[in-house]
């Protein structure tokens, strides 16, 4: 039939966040996770600062996911936290939380001051899939850390971490 | 010695009179402090100086002392009738004030005695052009012409003033004097080849075809024409109407400069003998051959394509229609129905295309996820466009279902949430309808259509304040309220929503007052056309001008005046035809919304004292111009707009401009019955009667004027006499047959139309007319509820007010039976469940209030 005739290339584009888009940010984060999250996040995740590491993900010009991470100094080291990535159902599979993931990691190479070292995310321990995509991206596993989820079964959660290197190796690829 | 004909009240002695000439050029160059010094240094001497008290009163007009400054002017002109410069002064402030009638009578007396005053004569064609007396332009302008035959301005604005007069000849005649007297035109003179043009569109208008085409080729070869778009399109039509060999190639040219513009295509085509509008069996071929050697010639254009669908029929319409649909549900275009929607007039077409995208939708719903499968957005654009389709034809259950699927699918997609609203809307559900709209709004708020639609949503759920917020969002944070912003920016969309809102709300001296408003802005828009009448002329571009003029004449077409003038008609109907409603609302405690109103409008009142207090420390004596500043509202709950004994005038004058205007619209025909009626202007009624009549003669409202109208005359105390009464007589007679009973006459028309709810509330209203006893009445409406009665919502709403009106006892009883029949609507919920409805008509922020896990 005639749908398997002409198909345009599918857009995949990204979007700052905004206090004016927040509510999609909100009606994402609504469906794709099991958590609330506080009003803090929100006014968080808006901060200048941020604008690199925070997106909205498009998908032929429809919001389809949000990316979002905070930045957290530790004595002299900076690290980028991974808090929410998600990609609603109809649109997985197609490549949006690799270009994602790459977006961040890319803004995160090019930022020096302060330098990024490293970025660092939690996966519930039931979650084999989600593992697997972040060590398909360079991520390793460092500890698992108990009873990180209060209210979710099973409770522990594993903490994947990978290196930021130099902008030129992030940016010709792994 | 002073000249002859001066009278000596006037003449002053040398050193005076170098003073008041000294003021006048203070005047000019608008330094006014020095202006009012000089004055009041010529009245210390000659206080009765008719010529310097209004001089003075024109300062201080300017300088803001409006009343104090008229109130002068008024004096000086009293004092000396037979000065030009008095009459003068006396024109500008009536100008000023927009009345110009007047001014144009005050001109008039200032040309008496100054016949040649260049200044006076111009403001004088202007006020004439405005006042559409075309006969006295063009005196003006001949005037003017005789005067200064130099200034190229004066031969065009005669030119315009006999185009505007209708003749047209004396126009090309002038036009050609004038070109005769032009020398040394520089290269690329925008404002020569803007007349030239003007000369061209004369002639064609004149049918000189041939001409005209000799004209725009010569001046468009010298490059004294230089829009070159113009002259294509000049070139084409001429070439068209001379029936010669090149249009064909001029079209082409056009569609080639422009593959999207409808209009090109339509004029190739019927330079072709090919109607695209209205296509036979004969020239269908032809057509959709020609359609498609556009097509492939522009890849990129769609109007070729389009086109085609309006034309193709049968096989060849599924053939083209699947491709394009494809495409645009393919490349997301969010406009796909509101583009194909004019096809489904076809019932063929229309099946053609369900058949199709259900089709698409089953092929798309079954495909897994995959990075090959067609994007997802796909299905998601053909949920969408399904759902409209579905609403369109009324099905609105299985477009909320598919509505339904779309946003578990997608959630973010605010077009989603704007077609929810819409089905809602259109099932009666205004509060779910503006819920649905701010769930939309809230994804991206700084999408000024949605927030704008939100507003408007929550108006038509009664939600004035609320919707206020809203738009407030994007008006002046300066103005006193959102509301007076919009006002004053003219937004119809606002005050025709906020008057039928608080209308609907019971509050019909707020809905009045906006229908008043929205009056005042179609006379606004008509006074700003005023400075164009000078503008267009000093920068020769004519074309344009003459549409604009056009335009004008049409104004009150708009559908904003038409609605409102109709409903604000009905209102002052209502008023008049039931006192207690208007003893009511003059003496009850005022409603919260009326106390609020006039809370606000004190606030508001104060706020532009508080401001022109400001102004006047800050600038007493800057120039404030001849216009009078808004005076404060003095009525802010329209209890004085109710109150006004004059209010059928009111009705009428909003209803005069709609018979030229919207002739063709019954509404507006039985409003004027309505109002000509009550004031006993029986042979408007009859007039009006007879052109809903030759409209549509089964119109329901109109059978209950028809029965008004008959008992009406045969119950005067007195038949009217000749000429009237023949005449008024044999109308009716054409308008009812006079055989019949009145009583027959309805249950005639009733049966005529068993099935039709609309039918059954006129019949109704008809009884209560003749004075039937309300059971049969009641009887009568309740038939909506027989399953073989389609029945609507805003109808059966009709009903339920028509009752509560005749007090029936049984008017809750209906309420109740519609409820439960129209599941989905709101619009019958009592009192105390629309109360808590409206609060919740808003988008809720996070709802997810039992998830597990609360991040800190």
């Amino acid at each position: 039939m005639s749908s398997t005739s002409t198909r345009s290339q599918p857009r995949v584009s990204f979007a700052s966040l905004t206090p004016n888009n927040l509510g999609t940010v909100r009606k994402l984060n609504s469906v794709l996770f099991p958590i609330k999250y506080s009003e803090k996040f929100y006014s968080d995740i808006i901060q200048p600062e941020l604008e690199d590491f925070c997106k909205l993900v498009y998908y032929n010009d429809v919001p389809v996911g949000t990316i979002c991470c905070r930045l957290e100094t530790i004595g002299e080291e900076t690290k980028l936290y991974l808090m929410t990535m998600g990609v609603l159902a109809p649109y997985r599979s197609r490549g949006l939380g690799s270009q994602s993931l790459q977006e961040i990691i890319t803004a995160a190479a090019a930022r020096l001051k302060p330098k990024i070292t490293s970025i660092y995310l939690h996966v519930q321990v039931s979650n084999t899939d989600a593992k697997k995509f972040y060590e398909k991206h360079g991520f390793k596993e460092v500890s698992v850390q108990e009873n990180y989820y209060k209210k979710l079964i099973p409770h522990d959660a594993w903490i994947l971490e990978r290196a930021i290197l130099s902008e030129e190796k992030e940016k010709s690829g792994k | 010695m002073p000249p002859s004909g001066i009278p000596p009240k006037r003449v002053l002695p040398s050193k005076e009179s170098t003073l008041f000439k000294e003021l006048l050029n203070l005047y000019e160059s608008r330094q006014l402090k020095k202006g009012l010094k000089t004055a009041d240094q010529i009245l210390k001497k000659f206080p009765e100086h008719g010529e310097t008290i209004c001089m003075k009163g024109l300062v201080l007009t300017h300088m803001g002392r409006r009343e104090e400054g008229v109130e002068l002017v008024r004096k000086g002109v009293r004092l000396d009738l037979t000065s030009h410069i008095c009459w003068h002064v006396f024109g500008l402030i009536q100008k000023g004030e927009k009345n110009y009638e007047e001014a144009l009578k005050s001109y008039t007396q200032a040309l008496r005695f100054d016949k040649e005053n260049l200044n006076i004569l111009r403001d004088t064609a202007h006020l004439q052009t405005q006042l559409r007396l075309y006969d006295g332009l063009v005196d003006t302008r001949h005037t003017l012409l005789r005067l200064r035959p130099n200034l190229r301005q004066n031969w065009i604005g005669l030119a315009v003033a006999y185009h505007l007069n209708g003749s047209l000849q004396e126009t090309k005649r002038v036009l050609e004097h004038y070109e005769a007297t032009l020398k040394n035109i520089p290269d690329y003179d925008i404002e020569h080849s803007e007349v030239l043009l003007y000369h061209v569109r004369v002639l064609e208008d004149l049918g000189e075809f041939q001409e005209a085409l000799n004209l725009l080729d010569v001046n468009a070869k010298s490059r004294a024409i230089i829009d070159r778009t113009a002259i294509m399109e000049f070139r084409a039509r001429l070439l068209s109407k001379l029936k010669s060999d090149d249009a064909e190639h001029a079209w082409q040219a056009l569609i080639q400069q422009n593959p999207d513009c409808y209009q090109y295509y339509k004029g190739f085509f019927s330079n072709n003998g090919l109607d695209l509008d209205h296509p036979t069996e004969e020239t269908r071929t032809e057509t959709l051959k020609l359609l498609k050697e556009f097509a492939s010639q522009h890849s990129r254009a769609a109007a070729p394509r389009r086109l085609a669908l309006d034309v193709a029929t049968g096989e060849e319409f599924k053939e083209l229609v699947e491709p394009y649909i494809w495409s645009a549900l393919d490349k997301g275009i969010p406009s796909l129905f509101a583009d194909v929607k004019a096809l489904y007039r076809d019932t063929s077409k229309k099946q053609v295309i369900e058949t199709y995208v259900e089709s698409v939708k089953e092929e798309l719903s079954g495909s897994t996820p995959s990075s090959s499968s067609a994007p997802p957005t796909t299905y998601l654009w053909t949920l969408y466009y399904l759902a409209q389709h579905y609403s369109h034809i009324s099905n609105h259950h299985k477009a909320l279902q598919l509505l339904d699927v779309a946003l578990a699918h997608t959630p973010t997609l605010p077009e989603l949430y704007m077609l929810k609203a819409r089905v809602l809307k259109r099932l009666g559900d205004p509060f779910g309808a503006a819920k649905a709209m701010d769930e939309a709004r809230v994804l991206d708020l700084q999408d000024r259509f949605l927030n704008t639609k939100c507003g408007k949503y929550r108006l038509r759920a009664g939600l004035e304040e609320e919707a206020q917020e809203l738009l407030g969002l994007f008006t002046k944070k300066d103005a006193s309220s959102p509301g007076a912003d919009l006002e004053d920016m003219q937004s119809l969309l606002f005050l025709t929503e906020d008057a039928n809102s608080h209308r609907r709300n019971g509050n019909i001296g707020l809905a009045l007052k906006k229908y008043h408003a929205v009056q005042k802005v179609f006379r606004e828009i008509e006074d700003d056309q005023f400075d164009f009448h000078g503008y267009c002329l000093r920068r020769f571009t004519l074309n344009v001008y003459m549409d604009m003029v056009t335009w004008e004449d049409n104004l009150r077409q708009d559908p904003a005046y038409v609605q409102s003038a109709i409903a604000a008609s009905q209102i002052y109907v209502q008023l008049r035809d039931d006192p207690a409603l208007l003893a009511k609302l003059s003496t009850v405690q005022l409603t919260d919304a009326e106390k609020k109103a006039k809370k606000k409008a004190k606030k508001a009142a104060q706020k532009v004292q508080d401001d022109s207090k400001k102004g006047v420390n800050q600038s007493a004596h800057e120039d404030k111009g001849l216009e009078p500043t808004p005076s404060k509202d003095d009525d802010p709950t329209g209890i004085k707009l109710i109150q006004a004994e004059d209010r059928l005038e009111q009705a009428a004058k909003f209803l005069a401009p709609l018979s030229t205007l919207a002739k063709d619209n019954i509404d507006a025909w039985i409003a004027t019955y309505d109002v000509a009626v009550r004031r006993s202007k029986y042979l408007q009624a009859v007039k009006a009667l007879t052109r809903a009549q030759a409209l549509d003669s089964e119109n329901a409202e109109l059978h209950v004027r028809l029965v008004h109208f008959r008992k009406t005359i045969s119950s005067l105390p007195q038949q009217p006499a000749e000429p009237v009464g023949p005449v008024l007589a044999s109308s009716l007679s054409k308008l009812i047959p006079e055989d019949v009973s009145l009583e027959t006459y309805n249950s005639q028309f009733l049966q005529k139309h068993s099935t039709s709810d609309k039918a059954m509330l006129a019949a109704a209203k008809v009884l209560h007319i003749l004075g039937s006893p309300i059971s049969e009445i009641e009887s009568t409406v309740f038939g909506v509820f027989n399953p073989e009665v389609p029945s609507h919502v805003t109808v059966s709403l009709d009903i339920l007010s028509f009752l509560k009106e005749v007090n029936s006892s049984r008017a809750e009883e209906f309420r109740k039976a519609c409820d439960s029949k129209f599941e989905l609507s709101t619009l019958f919920k009592s009192a105390e469940e629309l109360a808590e409805l409206r609060k919740h008509s808003f988008a809720v922020v996070e709802a997810e209030e039992d998830k597990e896990e609360v991040v800190v």
